[in-house]
């Protein structure tokens, strides 16, 4: 009964571990852009792998291609929903006046704020100069060149990786659970997706919003949107970008605004 | 049934002790045969295979990323030339193989899993001639050839599945029997790690000797590939010793043989691949003189490492083919900045040596100069010091050296 009891317990600890988790920041003046604006999304770096049976991440070429296709149709669809004029980058050589190695070193400036974003923010690694300021990181003068030569007001930079547990995957889940009626638990992690957007505003080269998702379940067969399908790659979008927050003074104005009407 | 069902620790302990090191000592590693070493794939080589062909998208955009890498030497002289000598000792992929050339000051080069290989520039600086850089090249593209970074992939992946299983196996075994297997899960565990450096061993060993095969078959000295290994342990030990520590001893869990090992391994390769009678060409003034427009870059990166030993020793590898003013400026760099006492009469000496060559660097006749007036020889001090001002007019220190002057 004992062990019944804890088996029960540890399949529950299991069940809570399934989740999707997003969390946002935004710089303290960001307003959501609507309406009549222009974005230029840099090329989203997707990766789709297979989960062996031993846990190692192994590339797989056809499903990055048909995931990415599918988050830029989803991106498109949402955006425009939004109002804006999007153009998504290819190449890095699609910019008329932009040289490919301009944007090559705009994507490796971000990739490390964006790595300084994720351990000051995300990894526990607050900085407390940069507590209660929200967002506080810029890609300075050369994003404020590239919006003032191409006329872009935002540039988008996307993150998808979706790790999908192969067939032997699922069965060592399986197994690792039904372990637990015997008293040896050992979950272990299935299909898992991590991905984050960024927000650029190029007037002022600030980045004004950043957003992490992250998936997974130790739980065999938990699905969370795969986005190798076009349904599971809106998902992804919409759980990235859809629910943008304004920044906190934004958010206190509103509301301000809201108890001078009443 | 089981009187004490525990597994003894010492037990498991010493189990795993004699294993362990019958992996290093009792069973040696045989050597690989140069001349059966045949490439694995044919000239256009593209993965057909669903895992390859993912490792290879990945690579793609890694090759594209180090393409654009601002660390890379682009000029063309130098580029196309490497390129040229990766077409001699390719084999089948000779045309396919492409070669970057990284600014850092260390011995390495690496081939990645699409046929793109990366080579540090302190792996120029080293090398005496041609040969020995085809050499090191023929390794990297063997590497290639023999589609071992797949294999090793396929191989990792095999036995993490099988250990994955193993372990749960084990865990649910146990648990239904009673027994806790944990340690011998920890076993295997390492078992399966140290399965995997060995065979990351293995197929350096492979490397080397389809290594020799080529550049013996592409009319370089095969020889060369041992004597680069004997000029790296030399190195090595030089640099240690200065340090007053001992090189580091081979572990279990090296990726690569001791160069030791490789060293006597490649002399064996390099009789078994020369035939009598062919002449083989190392090509070493070829070789000088491609990379003799960046060789004071790559001796300035190797003296301000702050390994005198290493650089000490590496200059005086190089002189084995004849001293230059080149090399004796450096060497008195060597002993100027290392500054122990009695370093700068050391240091004033190899200046006032390398000004002697005809190809001394500038900078020889500054320090060579300075070093002078330092010794109260203020006369021939400043007119070593004229000197470099004609050879370098527009020095950033040129102002100050001519009011020095007076």
């Amino acid at each position: 009964m004992r062990r019944l009891g804890i088996a029960l317990a540890l399949a529950l600890s299991v069940t809570a571990s399934a989740c999707v988790q997003t969390r946002q920041y935004a710089d303290v003046q960001f307003t959501p852009p609507r309406g009549d604006y222009r974005l230029l999304v840099m090329r989203p770096d997707v990766t789709v792998n297979s989960l062996t049976t031993g846990g190692m991440s192994q590339p797989r070429a056809d499903w990055t291609e048909q995931a990415r296709t599918n988050l830029i149709n989803a991106l498109r669809t949402e955006q425009a929903g939004r109002g804006g004029k999007v153009l998504v980058l290819a190449r890095r050589n699609e910019l008329p006046g932009v040289s490919a190695d301009e944007i090559a070193e705009l994507e490796r400036l971000h990739y490390a704020v964006g790595q300084s974003i994720a351990l000051h923010k995300y990894s526990g690694a607050a900085l407390p100069t940069k507590r209660g300021k929200g967002l506080e990181y810029t890609l300075g003068e050369s994003a404020v060149s590239l919006g003032r030569r191409t006329g872009y007001d935002y540039a988008l930079f996307l993150y998808a990786e979706d790790n999908i547990a192969s067939t032997g995957r699922t069965a060592l889940q399986v197994l690792g659970v039904a372990g637990c009626f015997i008293g040896f638990c050992a979950p272990s992690g299935g299909s898992n997706q991590f991905a984050y957007a960024s927000l650029v505003d190029l007037r002022t080269g600030e980045v004004v919003w950043f957003n992490v998702l992250q998936t997974g379940s130790q739980l065999p067969g938990v699905k969370f949107g795969d986005i190798r399908t076009p349904q599971g790659a809106n998902q992804m979008v919409e759980r990235l970008l859809e629910r943008m927050k304004p920044g906190r003074e934004v958010r206190q104005a509103q509301a301000a605004q809201g108890k001078e009407i009443r | 049934m089981c009187v004490r069902c525990e597994i003894s620790r010492r037990s498991l302990l010493i189990g795993g002790g004699a294993a362990a090191a019958s992996l290093t000592t009792g069973v040696a590693e045989a050597r690989v045969r140069p001349q059966d070493m045949v490439s694995l794939i044919g000239p256009g080589y593209r993965p057909t295979d669903t895992d390859e062909k993912g490792l290879w998208q990945l690579m793609d955009r890694a090759e594209e990323e180090i393409a654009g890498s601002n660390l890379l030497i682009k000029d063309p002289g130098l580029v196309s030339y490497l390129q040229d000598i990766i077409g001699r000792v390719g084999g089948p992929a000779a045309k396919d193989m492409r070669i970057y050339l990284a600014h850092v000051p260390d011995f390495n080069a690496m081939m990645f899993p699409s046929g793109f290989a990366v080579v540090f520039t302190g792996l120029l600086l080293r090398m005496r001639n041609e040969a020995q850089f085809a050499g090191v090249i023929a390794h990297e593209g063997a590497h290639f050839l023999r589609r071992h970074m797949i294999r090793s992939w396929r191989d990792m992946k095999r036995k993490s599945d099988l250990f994955a299983i193993g372990a749960l196996a084990a865990g649910i075994g146990g648990a239904g029997a009673g027994v806790y297997l944990g340690d011998y899960v920890q076993l295997a565990q390492l078992a399966t790690i140290l399965s995997l450096f060995k065979d990351s061993r293995e197929m350096e060993a492979e490397a080397d000797a389809m290594g020799a095969k080529l550049i013996a078959e592409a009319g370089y000295p095969p020889m060369e590939m041992s004597t680069v290994w004997q000029q790296l342990i030399g190195e090595l030990n030089a640099s240690a010793r200065y340090r007053r520590k001992r090189r580091e001893r081979g572990s279990l869990f090296d990726t690569h043989p001791s160069p030791e090992a490789r060293m006597a391994d490649l002399k064996l390769d390099a009789q078994e691949m020369t035939v009598p009678g062919r002449i083989y060409d190392d090509r070493r003034a070829r070789y000088l003189k491609m990379i003799g427009p960046i060789r004071p870059m790559l001796l300035e990166d190797q003296v301000k490492l702050n390994d005198p030993g290493g650089s000490q020793y590496l200059l005086n590898t190089l002189a084995l083919d004849g001293w230059n003013g080149l090399l004796r400026y450096y060497e008195g760099e060597v002993w100027r900045l290392r500054n122990r006492a009695g370093d700068d009469a050391r240091a004033a000496q190899s200046y006032a040596v390398a000004v002697a060559y005809p190809d001394a660097p500038p900078e020889a006749w500054r320090w060579h100069g300075l070093s002078l007036m330092k010794e109260g020889r203020s006369v021939e001090g400043k007119s070593a010091l004229s000197r470099y001002l004609q050879l370098k007019p527009t020095a950033p220190d040129a102002p100050f050296i001519r009011q020095m002057i007076g």
